[in-house]
């Protein structure tokens, strides 16, 4: 196919080159003749029939030129020359200029009534077009040959290639996602595809042990509560002797039912945050305002649990934002602060404006969060080891996480040295 | 009062019905938008409470057009959990207020009592008198029979919430809510402690506690104490 579009070309090209060509010698043959039948006026002019019989002679006698004359008299007959010239001069005004078959010619009519042809029978200009159609055939034969040759060559090395990438996708639609694209390290487009498809199969993968993870989670931590749940119900029904301890048990059921709807419910919070791209529902938030009232409701809380809380907030920063989340995630970065360090610690909400950036964190002094933990404290339901056994249900930094993405800008944990720096930019189209 | 409720689970319906009745009030029950709106238009009801999925039309569009035919009855949606922007939405089409779903039913009588006390637009309250405190919201100045009470802005607007609700039993999401604008639930007990704050000033004098814990609902200024 691909060959024959290229022979196809080379053809055309050559006979394109042959038509130019030739058409350019043709031309100047025409020029040489008009010269040599102006040249050959011009003798007779200055002697008259002599010297241009003369002249004729000579030329005659030059066995390097194919150029025939004839000299036609009054009573149309050759003078002197080539007779098969003689339907040439009939035309006594000028030059007969004749394409393809027959000589090319030039005619003069002289002042005693003679005329004169000259005429080409440009064996030249056809023995060059020859040669180039010999030439131009030998390149289409070659051309083909080498067409036809690397063409196979290359489709097979490209469907070698593809089908490695179609036997990895059907591995991986078959279930085996850890199946990836063999590439050869040349950096071509093969490869380049390899690569970017190598890591959607990455994020493939990590999003499906992310899934799994997660479901295997909630299957867990939703079945301590409702198994403890049915556990008391059951005790209850067999020991309850009283009408108090009746009201009890159902007081417990309620609670444990709403640990359990909380879990539900910002699970589903997390869903729908990390589902919407639509900044639906933002309107311009005072940040200043909204930590104020973070630090405001917690300082209480904060110095009863024996901890301070301390602020240090740049007024009047301006973003467009969802209110009631953004005050979630800050009511979850404190909290979290609050139950993960020890009495005498301080907390402190920081919120600063700097190149034009907004930066929102919460800091802490308490044992901070190892840096090999700091990613996996953000998935749902990941505690560390030390608050396992502790109040929350590990799902307060997702949910902060997921806010902070929804704003554009990313839940950074880092080293407060020491303790945690919790912290957020807000990203350049948000900030007003 | 006489209460509307619109709600498309029919065992919910029932369940609102049967202990708004219990609570002593006269319920309106509607299974569709089209019924909601029907019945809300033909008479005169103090609260609305309304689901806000409905089939026929939907609780946001039903609000729409009571607003736009001139029907300013306080309007309570009720909404299933998780939604963000929801509650947005809904005080954009002309609700009063908002519940998730699930709720404690003292949850939902504490809001409909909170709509059905809103003052009529136009009076304007500029000093609160409930259990022989005085509570001014130009000056902010609180008095106890007599005594000046010096409290926090929170501490101010906690007061101020019980006293406008006084009698009434105010919810601790009401008072997150309203107090502090969180609509959400904190893990941190954030109402307990400036609500045992407060009460340790006004009590100062060693006066009783004005201020009742209801266990399991929240806490009720009472009206009436000298």
């Amino acid at each position: 196919m691909y060959t024959a579009a290229f022979m196809v070309t080379v053809g055309v090209i050559g006979w394109v080159t042959v038509l130019v060509v030739s058409d350019t010698l043709e031309r100047q043959a025409q020029r040489g003749l008009e010269n040599e039948a102006s040249a050959l006026v011009d003798e007779f002019k200055a002697g008259g029939r002599q010297d241009l019989e003369a002249a004729l002679a000579g030329r005659f006698a030059n066995p390097l030129t194919h150029i025939r004359y004839v000299l036609i008299g009054v009573d149309g007959r050759a003078l002197l020359g080539d007779e098969t010239l003689l339907p040439y001069g009939r035309d006594p005004a000028g030059s007969v200029a004749s394409r393809g078959a027959g000589p090319r010619t030039a005619a003069r009519a002289l002042s005693d009534g003679s005329r004169l042809v000259v005429a080409d029978d440009l064996a030249d200009v056809r023995h060059v077009e020859a040669v180039i159609r010999r030439a131009f055939l030998i390149a289409l034969v070659i051309a083909g040959a080498l067409g036809l040759g690397t063409g196979s060559l290359l489709s097979t090395a490209l469907l070698r290639r593809l089908d490695a990438i179609t036997r990895t996708a059907e591995a991986v639609v078959a279930g085996d996602l850890t199946q990836r694209i063999t590439h050869t390290g040349s950096k071509d487009e093969f490869d380049r595809l390899a690569v970017t498809l190598n890591r959607m199969l990455d994020r493939i993968d990590g999003l499906m042990v992310n899934l799994r993870q997660v479901s295997t989670d909630i299957a867990h931590d939703l079945r301590t509560p409702l198994s403890r749940l049915r556990q008391n119900l059951e005790t209850t029904n067999r020991r309850a002797a009283t009408l108090d301890d009746y009201r009890v048990a159902v007081e417990q059921a309620v609670e444990e039912t709403d640990r359990i709807l909380d879990i539900f419910s910002a699970l589903l919070r997390i869903a729908q945050i990390e589902a919407t791209t639509l900044r639906k529902g933002f309107h311009p938030v005072n940040l200043s305002e909204l930590f104020h009232t973070v630090a405001d409701a917690y300082a209480a809380p904060a110095s009863d649990g024996g901890r301070t809380l301390a602020a240090d907030i740049t007024a009047d920063v301006w973003v467009q934002a969802d209110q009631d989340l953004l005050t979630q995630l800050f009511v979850n970065l404190v909290e979290n602060a609050l139950l993960h360090t020890p009495q005498r610690s301080t907390v402190t909400l920081e919120l600063s404006v700097r190149d034009r950036s907004v930066v929102a964190a919460v800091c802490d002094d308490g044992p901070g969060i190892p840096a090999t933990e700091r990613e996996k404290v953000l998935r749902r339901f990941y505690r560390l080891e030390r608050s396992r056994y502790g109040p929350g249900n590990g799902l307060g930094l997702s949910l902060a996480a997921a806010v902070a993405e929804l704003h554009g800008g990313q839940l950074t944990l880092s080293d407060a040295q020491p303790g945690l720096r919790a912290s957020i930019a807000f990203t350049r189209e948000l900030i007003l | 009062m006489k209460i509307l409720a619109v709600e498309d689970d029919a065992l919910t319906l029932a369940l609102l019905v049967s202990s708004l009745g219990e609570a002593g009030h006269e319920v309106e029950q509607a299974g569709d938008g089209h019924t909601g709106l029907t019945l809300a238009c033909g008479r005169a009801h103090d609260v609305a409470v309304i689901d806000r999925m409905l089939p026929g039309i939907d609780g946001l569009e039903l609000v729409r057009r009571l607003r736009a035919a001139g029907v300013q009855t306080p309007v309570l949606f009720l909404t299933t959990m998780g939604g963000i922007s929801d509650r947005v939405d809904g005080l954009e089409a002309g609700g009063d207020d908002y519940l998730v779903k699930p709720f404690a039913f003292a949850e939902l009588l504490a809001r409909i009592h909170a709509l059905a006390r809103r003052p009529p637009l136009g009076r304007v309250e500029t000093v609160l008198h409930a259990a022989g405190i005085e509570l001014d919201l130009v000056t902010r100045r609180v008095s106890r029979s007599g005594q000046t009470v010096d409290l926090q802005p929170r501490e101010f607007s906690l007061l101020e919430f019980l006293m406008r609700n006084a009698g009434q039993i105010v919810t601790r999401r009401q008072l997150l809510e309203s107090v502090w604008g969180f609509h959400f639930d904190p893990k941190t007990n954030i109402v307990e402690t400036h609500m045992s704050r407060l009460r340790a000033k006004l009590n100062s004098n060693g006066e009783p506690d004005p201020i009742g814990t209801i266990r399991g609902a929240g806490y009720l200024l009472h009206a009436l104490m000298a």
